[in-house]
């Protein structure tokens, strides 16, 4: 085992905090104002000539070649920054999908490193899941799509969706243009100041040459995508409540009363503590789960265990970082509810983080059968 | 970064599971209770047959009759022990002890000691709380006084682990005062069987015992098994404690996943009011999130261990981690009980107790662990002003 970051891993960091805390009067949405598009594109434009966008890209489609254990640590720094934007959605999680595509399907890739396109997941329904076997909706080739796809990230500035739903023969994945005739987007704002968004789909027209990869093969497309969505959410989670964990130590420092510094009392120092256990604990699960991704995964018994460590990572994380966020509230006292302060900020964006790309009872359902829980009977 | 074994590591924890399936770890005699932590009952007969292997000795530089493998692979057979419930009780006492002596112990101490700890015979307890002395341990009150190459130590130590079956004891005393507390403490090797011992059994609150009150008086002990140096006894209890949050509990997170697996048997195989508990959907997402919780404290732990084989300071960690293994394992305990419904409070003994009643005496046996070397709140002031930097509490004036 070995728990050090590469040199370059330490340079990627160093080199985030560093633009993030630049960027961070800019790039974060103020109090109660949502960024139209999420992130401003001057920013999103310098994270592109950083080479961001093509972390897990190889080097051969125009990318850095990096691994998820790369990309959840500059994410953790996002979410440190409290970052908003494309990011986790298209150079993470469609990037992830399309690196499993065919040759057609990874043509994509090069624009999409260089962040001049974006690329948008539609997976969630009516029923608010992200589980693949909840997916209700029709994704035949040739044929068409009928309904709605909720908690769309992104779709105001992704150029193209990758749509998932059942096929005749298994789960199937599609790259439709956003503009594509029948194609409707409803920005729906976040508490978070992100924007989701309801994408409707009446009579659009789907082709063979939509589908990524061969016609029922789109599962393990689509867990994979899954899977680095998660992970980057749950790195952003670790990022906010780092981010949380500071100021909240910094304010126990300096906030005086009764005399003394209230870090001194021992009721806000154990608070305190166990912000830093839920910070580290969430930071190495996060970061193994990643180690875990990686993995050269030759198989379903693999890519199973690679499933099962990613929703350990998420579910814990989402639980953990919520209730820093929650306990950081009783450290600052009446300051945190107040909307100049940035407590709320950090806490919504772990409040949406925790729920996008799976929630906890969803990831809690894959821990569950992993650990041998015989399936319900339903 | 990499969070798999090595192939060497791996081969090795292959070697510990065929030896303990070569010696099935229930076949055993156990001389002493399992307090619940993950080392399993004390069973000198098992230590014997991990020294026979060379397992106790198995870190030891080879000049002290060592295997000179690194500290990873104490990590992996603690970790294949705890797995399997194996009575391994005293081995973290016998490598910290080892591993102080060899570190700070005199010539002879080694030589008379460390042939006997790596073979299993020698077994240790640590006498350091007194009465009035616990969270607060400066303020103990046992004393030593020289008489020439002797040492003459007095007083009263309590809430020492199988100190009734072990055959040494590390006892902190006083041996010089003025200047401060933390000053003029001795840290000393005592032989059970020395005369003026008197070790009285505390039973606890399962109904089996596992603490001992340690009367001295008069105790003999030569200078030559002080451990570490005459009056800075502090400085090697801090080393020792530190080790001994992260030794004392590294071997709790497989111990929980193992019951853990136990706990999903049984939600499978139990019907309760007309359903599987495998089925509800309370049971499914809570046994899942302790899983996942383990899997954190797994993670937190080998951490750790790196640090330590790194030589990195770890100025909170094991503090941090210890917390949480403790009140997991109190979590889980609680959990089991629910799942066991009405068989939940027939004691562990009963004939109708459910899984031979291992989740009742776990659930006892939890309770003293958020206590024992170093109690939570304590431990997380140390995480928040040695980790986090937060200023300390005014001491009282006395």
């Amino acid at each position: 085992m070995d728990f050090r970051l590469s040199d370059q891993q330490r340079l990627l960091v160093t080199i985030a905090r560093d633009f993030l805390d630049k960027q961070a009067s800019t790039a974060v949405a103020p109090a109660g104002m949502p960024h139209e598009r999420g992130l401003p594109a001057d920013v999103w434009r310098e994270m592109a000539r950083l080479g961001w966008p093509g972390l897990l890209v190889p080097q051969a489609l125009g990318g850095s070649g990096g691994s998820m254990l790369d990309v959840v640590l500059l994410v953790e720094e996002m979410g440190r920054a409290c970052l908003g934007g494309p990011y986790v959605g298209s150079a993470v999680a469609a990037t992830a999908l399309l690196l499993r595509g065919d040759p057609r399907a990874r043509q994509w890739l090069p624009a999409m490193a260089l962040g001049e396109r974006i690329v948008t997941l539609a997976v969630a329904e009516e029923g608010a899941s992200f589980a693949p076997d909840s997916l209700a909706m029709a994704v035949d080739a040739p044929g068409r799509l009928e309904g709605v796809k909720l908690f769309v990230r992104d779709a105001d500035v992704a150029d193209t969706l990758i749509v998932a739903g059942r096929g005749a023969g298994g789960l199937n994945v599609a790259l439709v243009p956003r503009d594509r005739a029948g194609v409707t987007v409803t920005a729906v704002a976040l508490m978070s100041g992100e924007n989701v968004f309801a994408v409707e789909f009446r009579n659009v027209a789907i082709d063979t040459s939509d589908l990524v990869g061969s016609p029922g093969r789109g599962l393990d497309l689509l867990r994979a995508a899954l899977r680095a969505g998660a992970l980057a959410r749950a790195a952003e989670m670790v990022g906010a409540a780092q981010r949380v964990l500071e100021l909240a130590v910094e304010h126990a420092k300096v906030r005086v009363q009764s005399g003394r510094p209230i870090g001194t009392f021992q009721a806000i120092q154990h608070a305190c503590a166990d912000l830093l256990r839920n910070v580290e604990g969430a930071r190495w699960i996060v970061r193994s789960a990643a180690w875990n991704a990686d993995c050269p995964d030759a198989g379903g018994a693999d890519s199973r265990a690679a499933d099962t460590a990613v929703a350990t990572a998420k579910a814990w994380t989402g639980e953990a970082c919520l209730a820093v966020a929650r306990r950081a509230h009783q450290v600052f006292g009446a300051i945190g509810y107040c909307e100049e302060h940035p407590l709320h900020r950090f806490h919504k964006q772990i409040l949406a983080s925790s729920v996008d790309f799976g929630d906890a009872s969803t990831h809690l359902e894959t821990v569950a059968g992993a650990i041998g829980l015989a399936p319900d009977a339903v | 970064m990499d969070f798999a074994l090595s192939a060497d590591e791996h081969a090795f924890a292959a070697d510990v599971r065929r030896f303990l399936a070569d010696h099935p770890p229930d076949r055993f005699p156990v001389d002493g209770m399992d307090a619940g932590y993950g080392s399993g009952a004390h069973s000198r007969a098992f230590l014997r047959a991990l020294g026979e292997r060379g397992w106790i000795s198995l870190t030891w530089p080879r000049a002290f009759g060592g295997e000179g493998r690194p500290l990873m692979f104490r990590l992996v057979l603690f970790e294949e022990l705890a797995l399997a419930g194996a009575p391994f009780g005293p081995l973290a006492g016998c490598d910290q002890t080892a591993e102080a002596i060899i570190r700070d112990g005199s010539d002879r101490l080694r030589a008379e000691l460390l042939p006997r700890i790596a073979r299993g015979d020698a077994t240790f307890w640590q006498g350091f709380s007194e009465p009035g002395a616990g969270s607060d341990l400066l303020s103990l009150e046992t004393q030593a006084s020289r008489d020439g190459d002797q040492w003459v130590i007095r007083g009263h130590k309590i809430w020492s682990s199988h100190a009734g079956i072990s055959t040494h004891g590390l006892v902190l005393a006083r041996t010089a005062r003025g200047g401060r507390r933390q000053d003029g403490l001795t840290m000393f090797v005592v032989d059970n069987a020395t005369a003026g011992m008197d070790i009285r059994p505390i039973r606890s609150l399962t109904g089996e015992v596992y603490h001992y009150e340690v009367f001295l008086d008069g105790v003999r002990v030569h200078r030559d098994w002080v451990l570490g140096r005459e009056h800075e006894g502090w400085a090697q209890l801090l080393r020792g404690l530190d080790t001994d949050r992260f030794w004392g509990r590294f071997y709790k997170a497989p111990m929980l996943t193992r019951v853990l697996r136990r706990l999903v048997d049984y939600a499978n195989t139990t019907v309760r009011d007309g359903g599987w508990l495998a089925h509800d959907a309370g049971v499914r997402r809570r046994l899942a999130a302790m899983a996942t919780e383990i899997e954190v404290l797994r993670v937190l732990f080998y951490r750790i261990g790196w640090m330590l084989a790194e030589g990195l300071p770890t100025p909170y960690e094991a503090a941090l981690a210890k917390v949480m293994a403790d009140e997991a394992g109190q979590k889980l305990a609680a959990l089991g009980l629910e799942l066991l419904g009405p068989h939940a409070a027939l004691p562990p003994s009963s004939p109708w107790a459910a899984l031979a009643g291992e989740i009742q005496h776990l659930y006892l046996t939890t309770m003293g662990h958020t206590i024992a070397g170093g109690t939570s709140e304590v431990l997380r002031t140390t995480v928040a002003t040695r980790g986090l930097g937060l200023p300390r509490e005014p001491r009282a004036r006395t």
